[in-house]
């Protein structure tokens, strides 16, 4: 038990040279044109919705390049939880995992390398950005007192600005609700396929068509900036 | 992934890959999203990287012409672009511009060519040249035709052991060696044995008893008088069902087979017939055994169930036009003898003629009536009343037998479709020298003539006058113009692709090819009627080229057996057969393959636009 502690202060204090170089960046330029810059899509399972109780069981994510989304870049990975931890059935009926499958898993710490890769130098892009963005912060900053760099978007958040300029613009009527939130609500109600079970990967890329969807308008001029969509849609 | 996947196989040619190379298509794929109006491609712009399939939304495929931007196709969700710059590395020849937000999947060009390499049904399909892929979407049809009866060569079929008798031998001695070696026809041939030329003919067991027997002569009658000479024959190369609907016209059993020349074998229908059960030859047959009018009732219906059966297994169009030419010339025969034996003998020869699409042997599973006759010039003044009564009672019939009337009345009970030899040359010479609209619409029906019946040889009066049409410039342009009027529907495809927008496959679709055919044909004086064989035969002398008579000729067949598939549907469902088709409702290779067609039609229009010189006529 003293070991471990010890152990974990240690890694704290000595942040991997993967989580050191990702930090350093550098970051996209905010005056170039959003399809110029390369993006991460991610999405996560956890065993629940509170980042300080529950887990990560899996992490999807997908890149997307001179605004094109890179099937070849797909990437998933489940996630050992730490040694005690039950996974609640709750959970494991959504996500179809079982425990044997998270119990063979990678670490987070096997995991970590891949992960930093996948997401370095570029700007990430999740939909409700508070769970994930906040299970994979805990994640870092527990096992190395990391935390995630680099500009975030967050595909929910542009949907609610999309409607917003919809309503100032008169396209719809202003005591239209807002969109459901809900992912895949969003994505079918912009006529936009939605990739099959829901899984992190899956749900990576019906964010990643989601978020061209809502670029492509947020673009009628060709002209939208990096800075700008920030501004729409940043976290 | 399963998503993309599953979405490609809905489509060709991904339905033909196996479900390794679509998942490998798939996980290379890039996506792509664009807003309406924004250009993907740009004609004479940098060359495609990717293959582009429209996942969601829809595109516009636009071509400049002169100072006119005309959107001639439009593509929607499973159909592909990109292509052709794709595969040649060079410019984009048309625009593609996303005509609403569009979602597209897009192939790298390493996977794209990778899987070419692998694949042919693939490297069929985008084929970079319009032509190749008609043409290679038939052989695919054609591929998987009936095997027994579309597959087989006469050279398969040949069993028997032949046997040879010289000409100068007897009767006697060929009927001793037929009944010593149990078989029903010989060869008949001088030195150099088995080499086909002139003096090769045949003898069978029917000619011993019809040419001899019957006709009194005695026992020691030499082979060579009462023999077929020379014999029709057909290389072991031929299809078998070349070679059965060849004995359906000739009203033939046996058929010498050779193999560069030689004689190799003999081939009888039966050995044909052995190998399926659905015979277009038992028409005729039943048209000689029905006692009386009552049994050829449904004939029609018989006649389009054989076609139908011909459709399933696969048969080309000019073939399926024989059978029923057969079957058809078969029951008019039969009426016209039976009438000729009731109201007597005719006061002079004449012919009986179909015309318009029976007389190109392009009928389908309805035919209206479309016929004429021409008696002799020297004839007494009764045989006005003589013709007059055996058409009207020829067109009775007919509609007896399920022939419809004509609705514009060109049948031969009219009397000017009813006339002597003289005054149809000067019908058909005025015609050609005065073209007018009403001339020209005469002529594209009656030039395409062809006699069923009767001793009047029709062809040698009038081919001499349409030949006169071929150098005859006014006539020809006119008739080109006439030939232009309809366009392919190509412009409507974007609305087509929106609500169910019906497209006429006859007047908008195989019609424009008859007239383009009919164009080509007369101006490099050929004979042929058939659209086929007129496109195949005129392309050396006409105004067309090799690669475009052949990418008509594929647009016609194609067209063709999607109108009669159509068709085939609608009878099935108890419906009249009608030429509309919904486009939406067409499977995506139907609508690929029709949308193509008309796109070559179109082309070959505006060049004979540009020969003719079209747009200047007064």
């Amino acid at each position: 038990m003293v070991f471990l502690r010890n152990w974990d202060l240690f890694r704290k204090r000595e942040r991997p040279a993967v989580l050191q170089a990702y930090e350093a960046g550098p970051w996209p330029d905010p005056r170039s044109h959003w399809r110029d810059a390369s993006y991460v899509v991610l999405d996560v399972e956890t065993s629940g919705l509170d980042p300080r109780r529950d887990v990560l069981l899996a992490i999807g994510l997908v890149g997307i390049e001179g605004g094109r989304i890179r099937l070849d870049t797909c990437w998933r990975t489940l996630v050992r939880p730490p040694e005690g931890f039950l996974v609640d059935a709750s959970s494991i009926r959504i996500h179809n995992l079982t425990r044997a499958e998270v119990a063979e898993a990678p670490t987070f710490d096997a995991v970590l390398p891949s992960l930093i890769d996948h997401l370095a130098r570029r700007i990430l892009v999740v939909h409700v950005s508070q769970v994930d963005v906040g299970f994979l912060n805990r994640a870092l900053r527990t096992n190395y007192g990391g935390r995630l760099a680099g500009p975030i978007i967050d595909t929910a958040r542009l949907a609610m600005r999309l409607h917003d300029r919809a309503q100032i613009l008169g396209e719809i009527a202003h005591e239209q609700p807002a969109p459901a939130i809900q992912l895949r609500a969003l994505a079918t109600s912009m006529g936009l396929p939605v990739f099959g079970e829901h899984d992190a990967l899956n749900d990576a890329l019906t964010t990643a068509q989601l978020f061209l969807a809502q670029a492509a308008r947020l673009d009628p001029k060709g002209n939208l900036s990096i800075k700008s969509l920030l501004r729409s849609g940043g976290v | 992934m399963e998503e993309i996947t599953s979405f490609l196989t809905g489509y060709p040619p991904f339905d033909q890959l196996p479900p390794q190379a679509v998942t490998r298509a798939a996980r290379g794929m890039q996506i792509e999203y664009f807003t309406a109006g924004q250009t993907i491609l740009e004609f004479g712009g940098a060359p495609a990287k990717f293959l582009y399939i429209v996942r969601k939304g829809g595109v516009d495929l636009l071509r400049e012409t002169g100072s006119e931007i005309e959107i001639f196709d439009t593509l929607g969700p499973g159909e592909a672009f990109g292509y052709p710059s794709l595969i040649r590395d060079q410019a984009p020849a048309v625009t593609v511009r996303a005509h609403t937000e569009t979602l597209a999947y897009m192939l790298p060009s390493e996977l794209f060519h990778r899987l070419r390499e692998e694949n042919p049904a693939f490297h069929r399909f985008f084929a970079a040249v319009a032509f190749d892929r008609l043409g290679f979407a038939l052989k695919v049809r054609q591929d998987r035709a009936d095997p027994a009866l579309f597959q087989t060569r006469l050279g398969d079929l040949v069993r028997r052991s032949l046997m040879v008798i010289s000409p100068d031998a007897t009767v006697r001695e060929a009927a001793q060696l037929m009944s010593k070696e149990g078989i029903s026809c010989l060869l008949v041939d001088l030195p150099p044995i088995g080499i086909l030329d002139h003096n090769t003919g045949i003898i069978t067991d029917r000619d011993l008893r019809n040419r001899v027997l019957a006709a009194g002569l005695p026992a020691d009658t030499l082979v060579r008088e009462v023999m077929t000479a020379p014999a029709l024959s057909l290389s072991t190369e031929s299809l078998a069902f070349e070679g059965l609907l060849l004995m359906l016209e000739r009203g033939i059993h046996h058929l010498p087979i050779s193999e560069q020349g030689v004689v190799v074998g003999m081939v009888t229908n039966t050995d044909i017939l052995r190998r399926q059960s659905r015979s277009p030859v038992f028409l005729p047959r039943q048209v000689d055994r029905a006692t009386g009018l009552d049994e050829l009732r449904n004939y029609t219906d018989q006649v389009a169930m054989t076609v139908s059966g011909l459709l399933d297994a696969g048969a080309r169009i000019a073939d399926i036009g024989r059978v029923v030419a057969v079957a058809h010339d078969a029951l008019h025969r039969r009426l016209l003898r039976d009438i000729e034996m009731e109201i007597g003998p005719p006061p002079v020869p004449y012919a009986w003629v179909v015309l318009g699409s029976e007389g190109r042997l392009e009928q389908t599973l309805r035919t209206d009536q479309d016929n004429a006759l021409i008696y002799a010039d020297d004839a007494p003044p009764e045989a006005a009343a003589y013709f007059r009564k055996l058409a009207h009672m020829m067109v009775e019939q007919l509609v007896a037998c399920g022939f419809p009337r004509c609705p514009g009345d060109v049948m031969a009970t009219n009397p000017q479709w009813c006339q002597p030899l003289a005054s149809w040359q000067a019908m058909f010479r005025r015609w050609i020298d005065v073209p007018e609209e009403e001339a020209l619409l005469r002529s594209s029906i009656f030039f395409d003539y062809r006699q069923l019946y009767g001793d009047l040889d029709a062809e040698a009066g009038l081919r001499p006058v349409i030949a006169r049409s071929q150098g005859n410039t006014i006539f020809l342009a006119r008739l080109a113009r006439a030939a232009l009027r309809a366009t392919p529907p190509l412009t409507f495809f974007r609305s087509v692709a929106l609500d169910d927008e019906r497209i006429d496959l006859k007047t908008r679709g195989t019609a424009m090819v008859v007239d383009l055919a009919r164009l080509f044909a007369l101006e490099a004086g050929r004979t042929e009627t058939g659209t086929l064989s007129r496109l195949q035969a005129s392309w050396p002398t006409a105004s067309v080229s090799q690669a475009a008579a052949e990418g008509l000729a594929d647009a016609f067949e194609l067209l063709s057996l999607l109108r009669l598939r159509h068709q085939q549907q609608q009878i099935a469902r108890g419906e009249e057969p009608t030429n509309l088709v919904v486009f939406p409702q067409l499977s995506p290779l139907e609508r690929r393959e029709l949308k193509e067609s008309l796109q070559i039609i179109a082309r070959i229009q505006r060049s004979v636009a540009m020969t003719y010189q079209t747009g200047r006529l007064g």
